[in-house]
This record gives structure tokens, sequence and C-alpha cells, in this order.
């Protein structure tokens, strides 16, 4: 459900043209759990930009559920994001200065869904990560294992076609980072597609298909055969 | 929404601390000011009215002087004078004026006692009363009778009082006046200082009956000053004109000839202090406002910065969904958050000030006024500055690429 053909990206730096992607031509079915690996300068963090209607591709098509996306303007691109795609950070980026309900329930805010409903649904999905307990909390009281389940659950909020995560796991710990990995799996087992991008071997170790980037390309793109484990 | 914006505009001037208070301090001074100010200017205003108006409300002044306009020097011309005849054919015959009454000027020795001193005395007749607005604090006021036959009664202001009876009770006192002897009828109650006067103060004044001045200032029937009243304001062109074609008429002169009847009114001088005033508030207003916009500037480097610091949060917001115009609008509102809590609290400061000043006391101390226009005006004024101040950051805001949340610093 989400298309890319012959997309490639190119950004100007001073005098020269770089080519962050340069032809990717990738599919991802619904219910996919995919890694993107590759060496840096591969073009990851760009393809998740593409993905995520960060930014638009500079040639090439983006399907999303059968949509053409590429060419919208910022405000396609912003209401699609609000509905259709779901971030996971490696920095987390929670908002500071709301509580862990509020941070969760902000893309709702975006989407003027109405307050009682809001706040439902965001406590639904603090449930759902086992933060109900620090719905009212601070990310500053949080531990980063907790903020990034808020960040996961803010991420599901608005029932995504995709989660992207980026380097979920880069600024956990061992054991933090296996837990967060569990929850992400227990998302794909519910059906949730994720693509997430990682340099860990042991992240892409877990995936269902593993995409290798390399200069631009999809270098290599096969299913690993490998089953999530259970909890 | 709004509760979440004014919680982070406080917490974004928490933030730049000192900065937020220098640059709002900016929006304090030009609110406050801007309402302390006019609001005393406007109460000086007031003050300079009240002042002027002390000699009566609304006073036209006509004399007549020497025919003038022509080509002989000054003192060959013809001496003009004015009689009680002219003062009846102008109470009949001009309409805008409401109430007209005969003054005649004597400035002679009162004698009581030991004490004696050279004394404005004015012959009058009861219409003076209400046109001077005096209000007896004893005894009673000349009266027709006392006109129509001469009497030697006088009404006395407080300070002639003073200086001829001492704190003695006035009523039933007898003075000299030029060397005859009136009865003290009446006490005037306390006048106060005057912005405008006729030669003396009220309080300094003698006030016996016209036909009794005459006599005593050996006149005749002339008579040295007609005041009169217009039943507005607005009527002060039109009595003017109306009182010199009669009395031009009258005298033979041309209605034209300013040297002839001789007007002076009281309106003429309090819409010159209207222009004053005026200009002076539109000046206030003006450098007030300029202080605000200056207060605005600083405001809006100040958000300018805060975006900067805020890149990721702005990226995330838009990466969760937020229209570039979600975001001008928080950062708009924020800045219009922060420059009204400056303005506000300048407003009340200016309120403050006007009604602590208020309590100073005396006749030409102005208390400040508090006028709703100029408490609307600042708030308008900063909201704009407000809305101002923040397109800058605003759009900077907006500019920022959603993609900064990806990447890691």
């Amino acid at each position: 459900m989400i298309a890319l053909h012959g997309v490639t990206k190119v950004y100007r730096m001073g005098e020269v043209d770089v080519r962050a992607l340069n032809g990717i031509d990738l599919q991802i079915a619904r219910g996919d759990y995919v890694g993107v690996m590759g060496p840096s300068g591969s073009g990851k963090t760009t393809l998740m930009e593409i993905l995520g209607c960060l930014s638009r591709p500079t040639t090439g098509t983006l399907e999303i559920d059968g949509r053409r996306v590429d060419q919208l303007d910022d405000v396609g691109l912003a209401t699609l994001r609000g509905e259709r795609i779901g971030f996971v950070f490696q920095t987390f980026n929670l908002l500071p200065r709301l509580t862990a309900v509020e941070n969760v329930e902000l893309p709702m805010l975006y989407r003027r869904t109405p307050r009682g409903q809001r706040r439902a649904r965001a406590l639904e999905l603090l449930a759902r990560v086992g933060l109900t307990s620090r719905a009212t909390h601070r990310p500053s009281e949080l531990s980063g294992g907790e903020r990034q389940r808020i960040a996961i659950a803010r991420a599901l909020v608005n029932h995504p076609s995709v989660v992207l995560a980026d380097e979920p796991t880069g600024n956990l710990d061992t054991a933090t980072g296996d837990s967060i990995m569990s929850l992400i799996e227990d998302l794909h087992r519910d059906g949730q597609t994720v693509v997430l991008v990682t340099h860990d071997p042991r992240i892409a170790a877990r995936v269902s298909r593993a995409v290798y980037l390399r200069d631009g390309v999809v270098e290599r793109d096969h299913r690993t055969g490998q089953r999530p484990v259970p909890p | 929404m709004l509760l979440e914006i004014v919680r982070q505009a406080l917490y974004t001037m928490r933030l730049h601390r000192r900065w937020a208070a220098l640059t709002v301090f900016g929006i304090v001074w030009g609110t406050a000011s801007v309402v302390l100010l006019v609001g005393w200017g406007v109460g000086a205003h007031q003050m300079t009215d009240r002042g002027l108006q002390k000699v009566g409300k609304n006073l036209v002044y006509i004399m007549a002087g020497r025919v003038g306009a022509d080509l002989s020097p000054a003192d060959e011309r013809r001496v003009l004078h004015l009689e009680m005849d002219d003062v009846a054919a102008v109470r009949a015959s001009a309409r805008r004026v409401e109430v007209a009454s005969a003054e005649v000027l004597h400035f002679t020795l009162a004698r009581y006692g030991a004490a004696s001193r050279m004394t404005d005395v004015r012959g009058i007749e009861p219409a003076m009363q209400e046109l001077r607005g005096v209000t007896l604090a004893a005894g009673r006021f000349i009266s027709a009778d006392d006109v129509r036959f001469q009497r030697r009664v006088a009404v006395i202001g407080q300070t002639a009082r003073q200086r001829l009876l001492g704190s003695r009770p006035a009523v039933g006192q007898r003075i000299d006046l030029n060397g005859l002897s009136f009865e003290v009828i009446g006490l005037l109650s306390r006048v106060g200082t005057q912005l405008s006067r006729n030669r003396t103060e009220t309080d300094e004044q003698v006030w016996i009956p016209l036909t009794t001045a005459q006599t005593l200032a050996d006149r005749g029937n002339h008579i040295d000053l007609i005041l009169a009243r217009p039943s507005d304001r607005r009527f002060n062109e039109e009595l003017k004109r109306e009182v010199r074609t009669i009395l031009a008429r009258r005298l033979h002169v041309s209605p034209a000839d300013e040297e002839a009847v001789f007007i002076i009114s009281l309106i003429d001088m309090l819409s010159g202090f209207d222009s004053v005033f005026a200009f002076l508030n539109v000046f206030l207003i003006v450098l007030a406002t300029t202080t605000l916009f200056i207060g605005g500037i600083g405001v809006m480097n100040m958000m300018l910065v805060s975006v900067n610091e805020r890149r990721r949060e702005i990226g995330l917001r838009l990466a969760v969904g937020a229209r570039r115009r979600d975001v001008v609008g928080q950062f708009l509102a924020e800045t219009l958050v922060i420059t009204l809590v400056g303005g506000v609290t300048g407003i009340a400061l200016g309120l403050l000030g006007c009604a602590v000043l208020g309590l100073l006391q005396g006749d030409l101390v102005p208390v400040p006024v508090i006028v709703p226009q100029v408490v609307v005006l600042a708030l308008v004024v900063t909201m704009v500055v407000g809305v101002i101040s923040g397109l800058g950051p605003a759009c900077r805001a907006a500019g920022i690429d959603p993609s900064e949340t990806l990447r890691v610093e």
C-alpha cells in the first residue's frame, strides 16, 4: 500500500547537487515489518522523509493507499501526515511543556478532533503502551523508555497506515531498547505496518523484511523469513 | 488551545526573563504613559475650562471704545459709550442672547474702621448673580428694588471681607465707599483662583446696585460693560454678530469697526485652549505609539530567537499534521499574548497613576481623568503591535523544514 517508483531526491548544497536518492523502487505491503539499513550517506534518512511525506521526491512517484501523493501541496502533505503517518524518532521529540497525555493528543489537535474524543483516544493508547499511570507527568519526569512509549502512543493516535521509526532504540540502553522493540513487534502482530530505519544489526535481525540501501539505491531487498519472537 | 498558548507565551518570557522584561517594558511604558499623560492632559483641559469659566459660564464681554478704522490719530477719534437703553436693545433684539446685564466699574477707596483699601467696586443688576454663577455664603443679593431706589447696599467677596472686616460676620456691617456709607447685605461664597479675570478676582470685589454706582462714579446713565451669554456655546459667533449689528446701528458706527464695539468672548478663549489641548493629545498619542512600536521590535527579536530555539518542536508539529498556517497562528498568538501582557500591565499602571494623582488637591492642580477611549486605543494599538511584531517570527516558523525533526544534532 506504499509504492515508490523511480524516486530520486536531489539537494543543492552550495554549488554542488547531492543525489541523496538515485532511483528507488519499493513496495511496502499492508502489515509488512520492514527494516531499512545501510551505511551513512546511503539515503536512509532521506527515504524516511519521503515515505513520511516530509519532503517531496525530485522525480518519481509515491503512492499511499492507492493515491498519488508526490505532487500534493504543503497543505495536502500536512493533512496526509496527520491522517496516515505515525512517526517515532530516535530523540523521542516530545514537547517538554505538555504532559504525557497532551503529547499523545497533539496530532488530534491538528485534525480538530473534539476534546472529549481526543482525551479518550489518548488514554486508550497510553493504556496500550502501559503508561496510564504516567498520563499527567511531563517528559522530564519520565525515563527514556517511557518517553519512547509515549511517542509510540502518539504515532498511533490517528490510526496511521504506516508507523515510521527512525532508530527508535538509538537513545536507549539495551534492555529498554529490547522492550521498545517488543512493543513495536506487538503492534506489527496486531496488523500495523511498520518501517524502521536502523544501523544496529541486532535490530536488523528482528525485522521480517530487510531493505539495504547504498548510494541512494536499493541494493538488496529480501524477506528474512523471520517471525517476530513472541514476548 | 488558548490556555496552552498563554502558558507557552509566559514560558517563553520566563525563559528570556531579562530580555522579556526590557522589551515588554517598552510596551508597558507606552501604554501607561498614554493613559496617564492623556488623562492628565484632559484633566488639565477641564481645569483650564473650569478656571476660565469661574468668571461666569460662556460669558461675552461687550464694551464701547473709540471709533476706529479711519485715518485720524487715535486720541482724536470720537469716544463712544454704552447706556442702559443699549442693554435693553440687546436683550430685546439679539435672539441668541439668553441673558444680558450691565456693569459699571469703579475703583475706589473702601474703608471700615482703621482698615482702608482701594477696591474694585462694581455696579451691577440682579442678573449678575446668575451670569457670574456666584452663590451667597450669607445674606441676600442685590435686588431690582435696590437698583430702582439706588440704595446704598453692598455684596462683598470673601477676600474683600477678610481685608476690611477680618473674620467679623459681614452681613449688617456698614462700610465706607468713597466716603459714603453702605450696608453690607450679602457675602459671596468663595470663588477661588480664576484663570481669566476682569482686572481682579471676584473674591476681591464689592458689588453695589448699578444706579448707585453710576451716581457714585458720576457716570450719568453711562455703563461700562455689557455681559451676555448665549444659550449654548455654538451660538457664540451668531451672538457676536447680532450684538455688533445692534450696537453699531445705535452708536452710528460700522458693524465692522472692531475698535468701536469691542467684544471679548470667553468661548473663543476656550476654543483656543481646545486647539492647544487637542494638539497636545495628538502629540502624546503619537509619542506613546512610537514607544509601543519600539517595544514591539524588541518582542519580535525575542520571538525570532525563540523560533530558532524551537526548530525541532516546530518540525515535530509539522510532522504530526500541523499545517504551516497552524504554526503561523501559534506564533502570532504567542507574540500577541506577550504584547498584551505588557499592554494590560501598562494600562493598569496608567489607571493607577491617574487614581493616585487624583488625590492631589488644589485649584490649579490638574487632576488626571480616566479617558475610556484612550484605554481602548492603547489596547488596540498594543494588539496591532503584537500582530505586526509576530508576523516576522511566525513566517520564519512556517518556513521550517519538517525534516528537521529527523536530523539528530
